[in-house]
């Protein structure tokens, strides 16, 4: 069911843009230079409520849009996916510009950050095919220049630059032969096909799926850790499968396939590579793309469960991923880079950060009262119930996750510590941040029935555009039939 | 009363049971993260009193049961969450199987609440060890009133948790460190098999009840699904539960977890955690009924477990080793008797061998005092027992010796034959990575660290 977008809904997305950008340029001023965290956290707040009263006149089971159509994509496009996804992703980059160390937040670095935050924020409200490979190129400039700038970052931002390039290449092609030949429609023939193919190429590069996984690790690695979540937690690559390819699913149904099968190999090679990390930072990048993998694998399913399960992934791993960087941060802030070779010893320089550290990390790998719990259940019954070996993948991938990050927590904060050792404890500004987002995570985990209902109206309203693509197509072939 | 006041009031103490330990889970949990933690007396106060509660409401339902011939009463809680025709429903069952067991853990945590309130006093993670020990009440709880294995899952990994914590509770040292990975690692693989076996009974019954799969009060419930589905499930349930239960082969993790406190030793590895999975298999016992084959891996496994323990804990130069694979021998053996068919004598054996293994550890920091005590009563010291080995020929006791001290070789062929090769699989996989990364950057990425390693300094 498509609806005409009301007033209030174009001006709470043209808010949820405006409002990043506009901090962005106040955080230039004079009055802001040296600490431009008020603005700019006050910036995606603002974006942040416009998101939540988008969702909140989000039904789920419809879609309202404005704008011209490119392609079954309109120019501003709002359904159960947008009405999810935009808070969520709202809320962990106001979670992370509010907790980061100031270290990363400079003038430059949170102008960046901003603009990023804007571009993912805009692309989330469009389906217009042409619009998606704009605002994509938009979200990763920033985190590139971002981390050309981080001091050592330069190999890492050029190995960013050389992935984000063909991906968005690729995206470009794709999305160019799709919209000549859509593969959806009656008659198409093997430049839609090939279109389709190449996007899903773009989303294995952008979701890091194997073997275009290494560019995740180079990038936490190198870049400053909230640039690198601005990266990675909103999964543009699995937004624009959900755009381009899923929505459509019956006219580019080999594409999703490969995706569904590569996805979980994915998931498991990320979680056991990262069982074998030295360091913090490449540890969460292998969990990272290890969990944007089982984020693609449940969006790539042919079921409803699967498909609901893979956006609770969506937004259970981007909460924990939050969490898990923001923490990280705080602790590379304190005392330097944190190995995992020999135990670190942290516990006693801020006990709490360990306690919200490992419940963090816990909650994207399917503790019960959490939400990941909910998601791995209905991903991996789903899995089970589609193809067994997928399922079985998922279910090692979370087995290896699990022992990656407790070895990793281990690592940093067990071990012995020196007694004159500096006792840094936490933050205020960092103790609410991390609460609130706690709080988040347990209370979505113990109440899950409204967001996962939700999340499957939004599914079912995906499959049944795919049902209506198809009506449309066999309406078209009995006329052509029957004159 | 009749049937529906006493289904309210059983539904009632069975929320009691789950709300006690939650309740004090979030007072005594929550401050700590607002950088308020409660004053030792406050907590212990608060733990004892929900143990206290869960107890009462324990007894209690057990009087009302008893009363009935303990004719199950399944308590439906709602719906957690449901997309299309799968859905998780939080119901849980008091039968006699559950009450019985729920009257025994409360009232063991509520006695290593009070062992612990003085043995912990001033301890630096004395609130850690509460929360840690509330938490696992409440997974306890949660697990032996599962009415489905979505609750029983949700209950079983609290308890794997919070072990697994405690044994890396004093995280300073680097022993406790290492055993408390190694005992996460076994139960996350081991975990694997629950995981799996929830998901093939939804599958099956197109739900997670117990009352969908099983027919009848326990223990005389009979199962539902086809003889090869119940084969598949019991498989599962089986391998998922050795890890918790330390059967052979996945049973070196036990003598290092005595690592942490003595208290959580007690109740973990001499009475509760060590027997989850003895319960889970009690629980499914239908379904072991229907798939005999199961039954004989349950016995050969509970056997060469209880053959493994006895032999290697005779060369124990510590006492809580010794403790721990006397506990192991013991779970082993309950294995063999649920693999036999048996049901009541099992749960017997639990009970009893989980109270006087839990009174051993607690008494094992006095053990000395004890034997000196004793030898001193006797008037020197006590004869040690006669043992079978040896009736064996001097070299076979020597062979057997070795073989005690090597722990049965078990670790090292599990170390030399799956753990090292996977993990030189991986570390050569990650160095060609990481090279082409390099390539591609055409810098070290290893700089990023150094810079920021050198700023630090500089910083400090």
């Amino acid at each position: 069911m498509i609806l005409i977008m009301t007033v209030p809904i174009i001006i709470a997305c043209c808010v949820v843009v405006a409002g990043p950008l506009v901090a962005a340029a106040a955080a230039q001023l004079p009055r802001w230079r040296d600490a431009p965290r008020p603005p700019a956290v006050a910036g995606l707040l603002v974006a942040f409520g416009a998101a939540v009263s988008i969702a909140w006149t989000q039904d789920g089971s419809g879609a309202t849009e404005l704008g011209s159509q490119l392609g079954g994509g309109s120019t501003i496009h709002v359904d159960g996916v947008t009405a999810t996804m935009l808070p969520f992703v709202a809320f962990c980059l106001v979670v992370v510009l509010g907790t980061a160390p100031r270290r990363c937040l400079d003038r430059r670095a949170t102008a960046w950050f901003l603009v990023g935050a804007a571009a993912t924020f805009a692309l989330f409200l469009t389906a217009h095919p042409a619009l998606i490979v704009v605002l994509a190129t938009l979200t990763a400039l920033p985190v590139w220049r971002a981390t050309r700038d981080e001091p050592g970052g330069r190999p890492a931002a050029r190995v960013y630059a050389w992935t984000m390039a063909m991906s968005l290449l690729c995206l470009t092609i794709g999305v160019v032969m799709l919209l000549a030949d859509p593969p959806w429609e009656q008659g198409s023939g093997w430049v839609g096909t090939t279109g389709g193919w190449i996007v899903a190429m773009a989303v294995l590069i952008r979701e890091g799926i194997v073997p275009f996984q290494f560019w995740y690790p180079a990038l936490y690695a190198g870049s400053p850790l909230p640039m690198a979540l601005l990266a990675t937690v909103p999964q543009v690559g699995s937004y624009t499968a959900v755009r381009l390819l899923v929505g459509h699913a019956d006219g580019v149904a080999g594409e999703l396939v490969t995706l569904a099968h590569l996805a979980p190999v994915t998931a498991v090679y990320g979680a056991a590579l990262a069982l074998v990390q030295r360091d913090l930072r490449r540890l969460i990048g292998y969990l990272a793309f290890s969990q944007s993998a089982l984020v693609l694998a449940g969006l790539a399913g042919a079921l409803p469960m699967e498909l609901a399960g893979g956006l609770a992934l969506w937004i259970a791993s981007g909460l924990s991923l939050t969490g898990i960087g923001i923490v990280a941060a705080a602790l590379e802030g304190r005392a330097g880079p944190l190995r995992l070779d020999l135990p670190q010893g942290r516990f006693w320089d801020a006990p709490a950060l360990a306690g919200f550290f490992l419940v963090f990390a816990l909650a994207g790998l399917g503790l019960p009262g959490t939400l990941s719990f909910v998601a791995d259940d209905l991903i991996v019954a789903g899995s089970l119930a589609d193809h067994l070996h997928s399922g079985i993948l998922v279910i090692l991938a979370t087995v290896f996750a699990g022992i990656a990050v407790i070895r990793g927590w281990f690592g940093i904060f067990g071990g012995p510590t020196a007694v004159d050792a500096l006792r840094h404890g936490i933050l205020l500004r960092e103790r609410i941040g991390f609460a609130i987002l706690l709080a988040t995570i347990i209370g979505f985990g113990i109440m899950p029935g409204p967001l996962v209902k939700t999340l499957e109206r939004a599914s079912a309203a995906l499959l049944q555009h795919r049902h209506d693509s198809l009506l449309e197509v066999s309406t078209v072939t009995s006329g052509a039939d029957h004159p | 009363m009749n049937s529906a006041m006493i289904h309210d009031l059983v539904s009632l103490l069975v929320v009691a049971q789950l709300a006690a330990p939650a309740l004090a889970l979030v007072a005594i949990g929550i401050p700590p993260v607002l950088g308020r933690p409660l004053r030792e007396q406050t907590t212990t106060r608060l733990v004892a009193a929900s143990f206290a509660v869960a107890f009462v409401a324990a007894l209690i339902m057990l009087a009302v049961l008893a009363g009935r011939g303990f004719t199950p009463e399944i308590v439906h809680l709602g719906t957690w969450f449901a997309v299309g025709h799968h859905e998780a429903t939080i119901d849980l069952v008091a039968d006699g199987l559950s009450v019985p067991y729920v009257c025994f853990s409360t009232g063991l945590c509520l006695l290593v609440n009070a062992f612990a309130r003085k043995y912990l006093h001033r301890e630096p993670g004395f609130t850690r060890f509460f929360v840690l020990l509330v938490l696992f009440g409440l997974g306890m709880n949660l697990m032996v009133l599962a009415g489905s294995i979505d609750v029983l899952f949700a209950g079983w990994e609290f308890i794997g948790i919070s072990s697994m914590l405690l044994i890396g509770f004093f995280h300073e040292r680097a022993n406790a460190v290492q055993a408390a990975v190694r005992a996460f690692v076994v139960y996350r693989i081991c975990d694997a098999g629950i995981l799996a076996a929830g998901v093939v009974i939804h599958a099956a019954v197109g739900s997670g009840d117990f009352d969908k799969l099983f027919h009848g009060a326990w223990p005389q419930a009979t199962c539902l699904v086809p003889s090869s589905m119940a084969t598949a499930i019991a498989l599962l349930l089986v391998f998922g539960t050795l890890g918790k239960t330390a059967q052979v082969p996945f049973s070196g993790w036990l003598p290092r977890a005595m690592e942490g406190p003595t208290p959580s030793s007690a109740i973990f590895y001499g009475a509760l955690s060590i027997h989850a999975g003895a319960y889970v298999l009690l629980r499914c016992e239908p379904l072991l009924d229907a798939a005999p084959a199961v039954g004989w891996v349950l016995v050969f496994i509970g056997g060469a477990t209880a053959l493994h323990a006895s032999i290697v804990g005779r060369v124990q130069t510590d006492l809580k080793s010794m403790l721990a694979y006397g506990s192991m021998m013991q779970a082993g053996i309950i294995f063999v008797e649920i693999g036999l068919g048996w049901r009541v004598i099992p749960l017997i054996h639990v009970v009893s061998h989980a109270i006087l293994r839990s009174l051993q550890i607690l008494r094992s920091p006095s053990a000395l005092h004890d034997r000196h005590a004793l030898a001193a009563a006797l008037g020197g010291p006590p004869g040690a027992a006669r043992s079978l080995v040896s009736l064996l020929p001097e070299a076979g006791q020597a062979a057997l010796y070795r073989v005690a001290l090597e722990r049965g070789y078990e670790e090292m062929a599990v170390m030399r034959l799956v753990v090292e090769p996977f993990r030189r699989v991986l570390t050569r996989i990650d160095a060609v990575e990481r090279a082409w990364i390099d390539w591609l950057g055409q810098r070290r990425l290893q700089e990023p660290l150094n810079s920021l390693r050198k700023s630090h300094q500089e910083r400090t």
